[in-house]
């Protein structure tokens, strides 16, 4: 053995500043951000995740969202992303074995737990990023004029949690299994069990998918809706946390007292989430919803606009202005006392089966009542003034439930004459979608009944210049509010043409 | 003063077979050759030295630094660029982005700090053009340079080169070797290669390993010295040879033991190699 010495510098007492681990996984996070938000898949799917939200946020809930609705609204979207996330972060964790570069980045500074930790920055990047896109959805929501409610933390952050837990997932998964079509293939199971298996009863396992009941097909006051939102945006992080962690672990930070400590919170999070998620809907909730569906009256605020009284849901109080001028287009061309007669527009809900069931509210019997939804814009709007017409011309809104006789024509005049397309609001209203023949009647409470012949007359109506029509409708008022007055009479009262189409109720 | 390296008793078995067997070295500033056979043990001195796998038995140190401890191993690291016998890449990354990514994960965390090295790094390599090349579109040549700026980023103090010649054409050869000349300008560097024109023409020190042992270390006018006076031409081979071949001129060159009054050539570098390996790898006929 031959040694050879000669000489040299002295040892340089090189360190590295403090924290310098730690300022290049930051770097390094960045570096895997910028690669990761580049990726194909990543950039369709936010393009495609944008696109559609703004395309249905332009439009959706009718220009009057209920925020606590649509919180909810923000959660399927950002499943793609995540799912696209999910890819990409297994694809860039399994570069260096790819191309076989993981032998010379393990003798770099930087341990591989640093490396992946970088990667799981970066899937946190990805989720703030939607979270961005989600705070901007529910704030586009928020401003229109039309906004009531409140949206809840918990649902706005079931997105960005989703884009976490699945872009965690493809990094674990990346730890776990090296083969590049594991993710692609568990993607495809992950679709397969969404769309098969869906969790989709009603019990607590359904709180175990990311996103749970973003539709609903009645809209609650925020504090009746009774979703666990908050301990399920603390199961999906916890979860999220649990996946990362692990993922540390598995590329040698087991030593890491914090790693260790990160999974054993994490788990404790998860657990406390999938417990605290599973309790069902509180015992106080459920009286309250009883309360708001039974007694409404008890939790009402209410407003009075010149004779009429709003009474609403607090959190609706801001909309008795838009109730108050489809009243007051209503009133204008009523006849009689019509236009004085006190009424009370009172709002209703059926809250005691939660979001999922849409039952009928039975008509208000009490002398000019009328029952307005938490739902508005769109149809909701005629289908208002068809209810507020009812009352105004048969008493109540029982009795114009119950209505089958020529005073339809008015009711429906009264409804549709001061919109601005009034045959198209006609078909939005009615069943068949149709402006011909018979309809029922679409109404918060009890639907009405058209005739044919009384379809007929109220289009021969509807075709006059509107004040004319409005002039006939007042002095003949008396004679068209008449119960059991006929249609053809009607038609003699307007000076119009005896209808030839069928009069029988359905 | 002490060596950049300083390695001594290192051992190590992939199961029966002895990979290295008590190797010492001490590594000073310049470039020092590594020669051995095909299984000597050189990229797994290399390995070893870079802390990509630790020896079983025996010990080392990087300016001082032991890696047999996690915060040594950090300190070594610091301190090493390390380019393997095929180094990988990442052929979606440009060049620029692939010696960031290295120099990011050898801790160089300032970015402006960071990318002004990487251009000094890439420019070193005569890739100041091609930086915002995608990898994959690069030829051969180039990636290795690539490999050799990701080794040099950092401007580490021992530079661990395995076989970087391997598979580039005469030209792209002869610029390799201006840069590695270049590198070992001021920082040491252990070049394993097959090439003795490589060792001959950069190395002040050259050690040759076979079997996992040191046969030889010193410096290359050492190496060749080994082979005075056994070297001679004949106008066939000589059966007494260790090696022989033809030569351009139509005579064998022999290298082993002379025969009593032989034409004596002078000697290189290549045959001091072989007559150290003693016949092990000798064996070359015309």
């Amino acid at each position: 053995m031959t040694t050879t010495t000669t000489t040299a510098p002295a040892p340089t007492p090189v360190t590295a500043p403090p924290g310098a681990s730690w300022a290049a996984v930051s770097a390094l996070a960045r570096f895997e951000t910028r690669k990761l938000l580049t990726r194909v898949p990543v950039v369709v799917a936010f393009a495609v995740y944008v696109a559609w939200t703004v395309w249905r946020t332009r439009v959706s809930f009718d220009g009057f969202p209920a925020l606590q609705d649509a919180d909810r609204a923000t959660q399927d979207a950002p499943l793609l992303v995540g799912l696209a996330v999910l890819l990409s972060a297994n694809h860039a964790m399994l570069r260096s074995r790819r191309h076989d570069t993981e032998r010379h980045l393990d003798v770099l500074v930087l341990p591989r737990w640093g490396r992946t930790v970088a990667h799981l920055l970066s899937v946190v990047a990805a989720a703030l990023l939607v979270a961005v896109c989600v705070g901007g959805q529910f704030a586009w929501e928020a401003l229109k004029p039309g906004a009531v409610g409140h949206g809840s933390p918990g649902e706005l952050l079931v997105g960005p949690l989703s884009v976490l837990l699945l872009g965690g997932f493809g990094v674990l998964l990346a730890r776990l299994v090296t083969a590049p079509f594991a993710a692609p293939l568990l993607i495809v199971l992950l679709l397969f069990l969404a769309t098969f298996l869906g969790f989709s009863d009603d019990g607590w396992t359904r709180w175990l998918m990311p996103s749970v009941g973003t539709y609903s097909v009645v809209t609650l006051p925020s504090d009746l809706i009774g979703r666990p939102a908050a301990w399920h945006a603390l199961y999906l992080g916890g979860l999220a946390l649990t996946l990362m962690t692990a993922a540390v672990l598995l590329s040698g930070g087991a030593r890491l007292r914090t790693a260790q400590a990160a999974v054993a919170c994490a788990v404790a999070l998860t657990l406390a989430g999938a417990v605290g998620q599973s309790r069902g809907v509180p015992e106080s909730v459920t009286e309250a919803r009883v309360r708001a569906s039974v007694t409404p009256e008890k939790v009402h605020t209410c407003v009075e606009r010149d004779a009429t009284t709003y009474c609403a849901f607090p959190e609706w109080t801001p909309r008795t202005g838009d109730w108050a001028r489809t009243v007051d287009d209503v009133r204008a061309l009523a006849g009689g006392d019509a236009q004085d007669r006190p009424l009370v527009v009172r709002q209703r809900v059926e809250a005691r089966y939660g979001l999922d069931a849409d039952a009928t509210l039975p008509p208000l019997t009490r002398p000019g009542e009328v029952t307005v939804g938490t739902a508005w814009g769109g149809n909701r709007v005629p289908e208002f003034a068809v209810a507020v017409a009812g009352a105004l011309v048969t008493g109540s809104e029982a009795t114009a439930g119950g209505m089958c006789d020529g005073r339809m024509v008015t009711v429906m005049w009264l409804a549709l004459a001061d919109r601005p397309d009034p045959v198209a609001d006609l078909r939005r209203v009615r069943i068949d979608d149709s402006d011909t023949g018979s309809a029922i009647v679409v109404s918060r409470t009890e639907p009405l009944q058209m005739t044919s012949a009384q379809t007929e007359l109220l289009r021969e109506l509807l075709e006059l210049p509107r004040d004319e029509a409005a002039a006939k409708v007042k002095a003949g008022w008396a004679e068209l509010t008449a119960p059991k007055v006929t249609t053809d009479r009607v038609a003699r009262v307007l000076g119009l043409e005896k209808p030839e189409g069928e009069n029988e109720c359905l | 003063m002490s060596p950049t390296v300083s390695a001594s008793g290192l051992s190590l078995h992939y199961g029966a077979t002895r990979a290295l067997d008590d190797v010492s070295l001490r590594l000073t500033p310049g470039v020092t050759g590594l020669l051995g056979p095909n299984g000597a043990g050189k990229t797994t001195l290399l390995r070893v030295l870079a802390t990509a796998v630790p020896a079983d038995r025996g010990a080392f140190t990087v300016l001082g630094h032991d890696p047999s401890t996690a915060r040594g191993r950090q300190e070594v690291r610091r301190r090493l660029g390390y380019l393997p016998q095929t180094p990988g890449f990442h052929p979606d990354f440009t060049a620029f982005e692939f010696v960031d990514y290295v120099a990011i994960l050898k801790e160089l965390t300032d970015r402006s700090a960071r990318h002004r090295e990487v251009r000094r790094v890439l420019d070193e390599v005569g890739l100041a053009d091609v930086r915002g090349k995608r990898i994959r579109k690069l030829s051969g040549g180039m990636r290795q340079r690539v490999a050799l700026a990701a080794a040099l980023v950092g401007d580490p103090a021992f530079l661990v080169l395995d076989e970087p010649t391997v598979g580039l054409d005469p030209e792209q050869r002869m610029r390799f070797r201006e840069l590695i000349a270049t590198a070992g300008e001021g920082r040491t560097v252990l070049l394993s290669t097959h090439q003795t024109e490589d060792v001959a023409m950069l190395c002040h020190r050259v050690v040759v390993l076979a079997g996992g042992t040191v046969r030889f270390d010193g410096t290359p006018a050492e190496l060749t010295a080994r082979a005075a006076g056994r070297v001679w031409s004949s106008d066939g081979r000589d059966p007494g040879a260790l090696a022989g071949w033809r030569t351009g001129l139509g005579t064998f060159r022999n290298v082993g033991d002379p025969p009593p009054g032989a034409d004596l050539l002078e000697p290189t570098l290549e045959d001091g190699y072989l007559l150290t390996l003693d016949g092990a790898a000798a064996e070359v006929t015309a």
